[in-house]
């Protein structure tokens, strides 16, 4: 039993993780229309200038808003410079997949040949610990699980009560028809840039805390995590993300303590295949899109 | 000199693979992103079934098998391997997931089975992997000296590849190859014109599956050794930047970028770190993946056609025969011309001799919609539609913008499935029928959106849609060219007389995506025409076309209904209504508003107000 409630305390970590990196990438799906294969990638990025700016002494708080910021930007970029010109040409989903996969690996390997092969250790007291029976946090998980909770609520806010939020749900369902009702979707796209690219710099920062040892490419397998908790939610759908990355999240470290962690994926690799199969519209059954 | 050897052989392996890739990306536009597993599949199934018993060798390296098999069944193994690996996939490639998605999943599953085989030791010795697996014939048939071995295999692995090639070649050239690269262009399209997508990608996946498994047992004979590290998902990448920067869609192209990326980068490297062997260790592995990304995005920006681009496939068109006269010429416009596309409607001439000998069993309604219905998430888009399209007629679909005629229309093709009713053709309910099989009964149907197979001449969309030759299959492509000649001339022929009769035979040899819109209108029809319909569903035939041709687009339609032709036309334009078709039905906000001709119409008070005077 107590096994099982730590392996809940894990999975409660790793769903709040991957909650925040999920709903930043099916919110840029649903609004950009670009499956951002870099995302892991962009990451990685925030990750280490969050590092850098605590190595440097600065508070955690100001390190986690920098890698905010930082992805930020780069996400705007990438889109003005990379995707909006594939996009405006015509080209295929397809093709943006490819490119986003060449970005993957400009930005992932560029980045180790800055900061060379190594893991550089992130790990930070963790202040008090706190018991519920079986189940073990320390204060930064807790405060980390405080952030992805936080989060999630201005998402909500986001979309359901403000004009950004609605107009960013119109271009999502139908970019020319927002456009013709005289949304501005260039901008809301480029906005939606901004947030989903500050989302995933947080996530980035957030996953390396909470793993402790980070390098240019810890964040390869955790991108399957969160394409298997956006497909089960159905691509674009930010609340079926939140649910599929807590589904995801103690699916995976709950099954890890039942048999070997090694195979702990193999629930996120079977779930995504299923929905793939099944039902790729996702577990809420959103909007058929194309 | 043993240095010149690997090199070799990992060209040609890589030459192998791309083309394999090149097959299933270029060619067919199954963008397989889980490529590299079915190379993996392919090493250890080779290595499995040459390496003896893992009991025989002091319990060093486990793993299953271990048949010690001769020469060439290792081989032959790996690519039956790779081709079974490819079943499980089918369902990831079918009709309804986008292509992306299944990208996705492809790439997800490599990542998770190198993640697996990593860690499961049992099934081929884990992170190790698999070492000293014996090469072919090396147990003493033949006693070379290891040079002249290596020199042999090089020479085999070369001529191996080149087989790869010219049998590649074999089939993309066929019909059933201009099915794949119709396939690739549209696959909707294809669908409603009578493609088993389902069948026609699993058949991809599984030659594509076969040639990587072949490329990876050929490898692990030379390298004998085969672990996780060497089938990483990010291989698929360097495998797919070779195919783009190549040429995608041009199998040359994909020899030229085999021998550029993986073999070009990998010397580059060597001869850098060579002569400067002070640099950090990670540093020039990191710019090589730096680089790759780089490539495909740029070439994907400044030449996505590669260097090498897919060649037109030119076709001769036959000359007129001396009766037919000044074809091409616009007066000799289609209605002029309406009785020289003799056997033109074979099968719908078929159809009526049938229906005459049978006495007319089953009367004039060969298409009826029985409470139709359609709902996208609660809106109505089609709801309890009734009606009967009787033979040989010219039928009107009319109705404001959003009044659900694209979606009946989709439901009739199969292209969309109903949420409630029944839908007859020539008495049988099709309801349950996917688009493919509907068109192969004659019900075929053209799109709203412009929808030809862009990187396809004229001639080629005419010819992919016609049915019944020989060579579009696979095993029609693989007996060659003398097997389907024959078929491939009639289509040609049949071709030519339905691309005269619309006056488009000047531009039979250029690309469909390079016409103009009313050009590209035109085409969707003739290609339609190839499919010898029985009904014919069009979407809007004449929306954005010069109304000249408009008129004569609308002649040819009604010379056809009078040869027997059925067509149900979805369509803006009063005026052509009025002219050409009868009766008229009306839609409005998903139901049947009314029906007759349109004097009839005229008369009805609330069909002028939803419609007529808006």
């Amino acid at each position: 039993m107590s096994l099982f409630l730590a392996s809940v305390g894990f999975g409660l970590i790793t769903s709040a993780v991957l909650a925040i990196a999920s709903v930043g990438f099916t919110l840029q799906f649903a609004v950009t229309d670009v499956l951002n294969l870099a995302f892991a990638a962009v990451m990685t990025a925030g990750a280490f200038v969050a590092y850098w700016v605590n190595q440097a002494g600065v508070s955690v708080w100001i390190g986690l808003a920098a890698a905010m910021a930082a992805c930020s930007v780069l996400s705007v970029l990438l889109n003005l410079a990379v995707y909006a010109p594939f996009q405006r040409r015509g080209s295929s989903p397809i093709t943006l997949v490819i490119v986003s996969l060449g970005m993957a690996l400009i930005i992932e390997f560029g980045i180790q040949a800055v900061v060379g092969g190594v893991n550089v250790s992130y790990s930070m007291g963790q202040g008090r610990t706190f018991r519920a029976g079986g189940l073990v946090l320390t204060t930064v998980q807790i405060v980390i699980i405080a952030i992805s909770v936080a989060v999630m609520a201005a998402v909500h806010v986001l979309l359901r009560y403000s004009r950004l939020g609605k107009a960013m749900r119109a271009t999502a369902a139908n970019r020319t028809l927002a456009r013709n009702c005289g949304i501005r979707a260039s901008r809301v796209i480029t906005i939606t840039w901004a947030i989903t690219g500050g989302l995933c710099g947080l996530a980035g920062a957030v996953f390396a805390i909470d793993i402790g040892s980070f390098g240019p490419t810890s964040d390869d397998l955790f991108l399957i995590l969160i394409l298997a908790a956006v497909f089960l939610g159905g691509p674009g759908d930010a609340y079926g993300a939140m649910i599929g990355a807590l589904v995801i999240g103690l699916g995976t470290e709950v099954s890890a303590a039942y048999i070997q962690p090694d195979y702990k994926y193999v629930i996120a690799f079977v779930a995504l295949l299923a929905m793939l199969a099944l039902r790729p519209t996702g577990l809420l059954g959103a909007r058929a899109r194309g | 000199m043993f240095y010149l050897i690997t090199l070799l052989v990992y060209g040609a392996v890589d030459v192998i693979a791309c083309l394999g890739l090149s097959q299933q990306f270029g060619v067919a536009g199954v963008t397989n992103f889980g490529f590299i597993i079915f190379q993996a599949a392919g090493a250890y199934v080779a290595a499995s079934l040459a390496l003896p018993s893992d009991t025989s060798n002091g319990g060093y390296q486990i793993y299953i098998g271990g048949l010690h098999l001769p020469f060439p069944m290792p081989l032959i193994g790996a690519a039956l391997a790779g081709a079974l690996l490819a079943l499980p996939f089918t369902f990831l490639v079918g009709r309804r997931l986008r292509g992306d998605f299944a990208a996705i999943g492809l790439l997800v599953t490599a990542v998770l089975l190198n993640l697996l085989v990593t860690d499961y030791r049992p099934l081929f010795n884990g992170d190790a992997g698999v070492a000293q697996v014996p090469g072919p014939l090396q147990s003493g048939i033949f006693i070379l000296s290891s040079t002249t071995y290596r020199w042999v295999f090089v020479a085999a692995v070369i001529v191996l590849a080149a087989g790869v090639y010219m049998f590649l070649r074999r089939i993309t050239e066929s019909p059933y190859g201009r099915t794949l690269r119709a396939m690739r262009d549209n696959d909707k399209v294809a669908d409603s014109l009578g493609k088993n997508l389902v069948s026609l990608r699993t058949g991809v996946l599984v030659l594509g599956g076969a040639i990587a498994g072949l490329s990876g047992g050929v490898l692990v004979s030379f390298i004998s050794v085969w672990s996780p590290a060497a089938w990483s998902y990010a291989e698929t990448i360097v495998l797919f930047a070779a195919v783009i920067i190549g040429g995608a869609g041009n199998h040359r192209g994909a020899i030229l970028g085999a021998i550029l990326v993986p073999v070009g980068f990998e010397e580059v490297t060597r001869l850098i770190t060579n002569s400067n062997p002070s640099l950090p260790p990670n540093l020039l592995p990191s710019l090589q993946w730096v680089a790759i990304g780089l490539l495909i995005v740029l070439f994907l920006w400044f030449r996505p056609q590669g260097v090498l681009p897919e060649r037109k496939r030119l076709i001769a068109v036959p000359a007129p025969a001396p009766a037919a006269g000044q074809a091409g010429e616009p007066s000799a416009g289609p209605a002029a011309s309406g009785h020289d596309g003799q056997g033109l409607l074979t099968r719908g001439e078929v159809a009526r001799a049938r229906e005459g000998a049978s006495g007319a069993a089953g009367g004039d309604d060969i298409l009826q919609a029985v409470g139709l219905s359609r709902d996208f998430g609660g809106v109505q888009a089609v709801s309890d539609v009734t009606f009967t399209v009787r033979r040989a007629t010219l039928t009107g679909l009319i109705g404001p913008n959003g009044a659900g005629k694209s979606t009946l229309l989709a439901l009739l093709a199969g292209t969309d499935r109903p949420s409630a009713g029944t839908i007859l053709y020539n008495g049988q309910d099709i309801t349950a029928l996917p688009a493919f099989r509907r068109a192969r009964m004659g019900l075929v149907r053209t799109f709203q959106l412009a929808s030809e197979f862009k990187r396809l001449t004229v001639m080629e969309n005419l010819l992919s849609a016609a049915p019944g030759n020989r060579g579009d299959s696979f095993r029609g492509a693989v007996a060659g060219r003398r097997y389907w000649r024959g078929d491939e001339a009639a289509a040609i022929a049949r071709a030519t007389d339905i691309l005269r009769r619309f006056g488009l035979d000047k531009l039979a040899n250029d690309y469909a995506g390079d016409l103009s819109g009313g050009q590209r209108r035109l085409v969707e029809i003739m290609r339609a025409l190839m499919a010898e319909p029985d009904v014919l569903l069009l979407d809007e035939p004449m929306a954005g076309v010069h109304p000249e041709l408009a008129r004569r687009i609308g002649d040819t339609l009604v010379g056809l209904c009078r040869e027997g032709l059925t067509i149900l036309m979805v369509e803006h334009e009063l005026a052509i209504m009025d002219e050409f078709c009868d009766p008229v039905i009306v839609m409005a906000e998903g139901s049947l508003l009314a029906e007759g001709t349109m004097a009839q119409l005229r008369e009805r008070t609330e069909v002028v107000e939803a419609y007529l005077v808006g």
